[in-house]
């Protein structure tokens, strides 16, 4: 089928504050998350968990940003970066994963790189 | 720009929910239900029931679709399904292939 010759080609795909998805999402785009979704999350392309949003299921994606919730396991092929204010609870997989002051993280990290001791890496728990 | 919006390359199995306007470039499967506007683009194909309060069509829709306004169908449009809804609009070029219930 022809395909459109919309402008919107490589556009964001996003799902917004009252919106409720249960079930999964697939992709080569980029999706922001402004509201709830139960089910799995597989993009190609990068995931933004906004402030308020929540996603219950695991997440795999190019790269993620997370200020919202998610309860699940997070794994990106490039980085995750978990900001101020978020929840996670599940494992986080990265080639680098940054998690900022004021988040909540439950879960294993995996990461290609040595925390710092900070975060709990050599030598800490 | 929409609130809600699957985007092209961007595949969404499951029940959809929403308060806003949704638009539709991608592939939807299962079910959507919107309080404002759908908007299924050119090139989207939905495989859906959609309760929305006003649908427009470009793209291609297989499943019974109910809006408490309006549906149009522009050229192009492709619906295999009923549809339900106080207002209807056929366009030249557009494909309907179902029951109509205006009475509402």
């Amino acid at each position: 089928m022809a395909r459109s010759s919309s402008t919107s080609h490589g556009e964001t795909a996003v799902l917004g504050k009252g919106t409720h998805l249960r079930g999964r999402i697939a992709g080569d785009g980029d999706l922001r998350v402004e509201g709830t979704v139960s089910g799995d999350v597989a993009l190609k392309g990068h995931l933004t968990v906004d402030d308020g949003a929540e996603i219950t299921a695991d997440v795999q994606a190019r790269s993620v940003v997370v200020a919202g919730a998610v309860e699940g396991d997070i794994s990106a092929v490039e980085a995750v970066a978990i900001r101020s204010g978020a929840r996670v609870s599940g494992a986080i997989r990265g080639a680098s994963i940054s998690i900022e002051e004021g988040a909540t993280v439950n879960g294993r990290i995996d990461a290609d790189f040595e925390l710092p001791p900070e975060l709990g890496g050599k030598g800490g728990r | 720009m929409a609130s809600t919006v699957i985007s092209q390359g961007i595949t969404i199995e499951g029940e959809l929910t929403t308060e806003d306007d949704v638009v539709i470039e991608g592939t939807l499967r299962g079910k959507l239900v919107s309080k404002d506007t759908v908007k299924v683009e050119t090139g989207a194909v939905v495989e859906a029931d959609i309760a929305a309060s006003s649908l427009s069509v470009g793209g291609q829709i297989t499943g019974n679709v109910t809006a408490t306004d309006r549906v149009d169908l522009m050229a192009g449009a492709r619906l295999i399904g009923d549809v339900k809804a106080a207002r209807l609009t056929i366009a030249d070029g557009a494909s309907f292939k179902g029951n109509v219930d205006m009475d509402v």
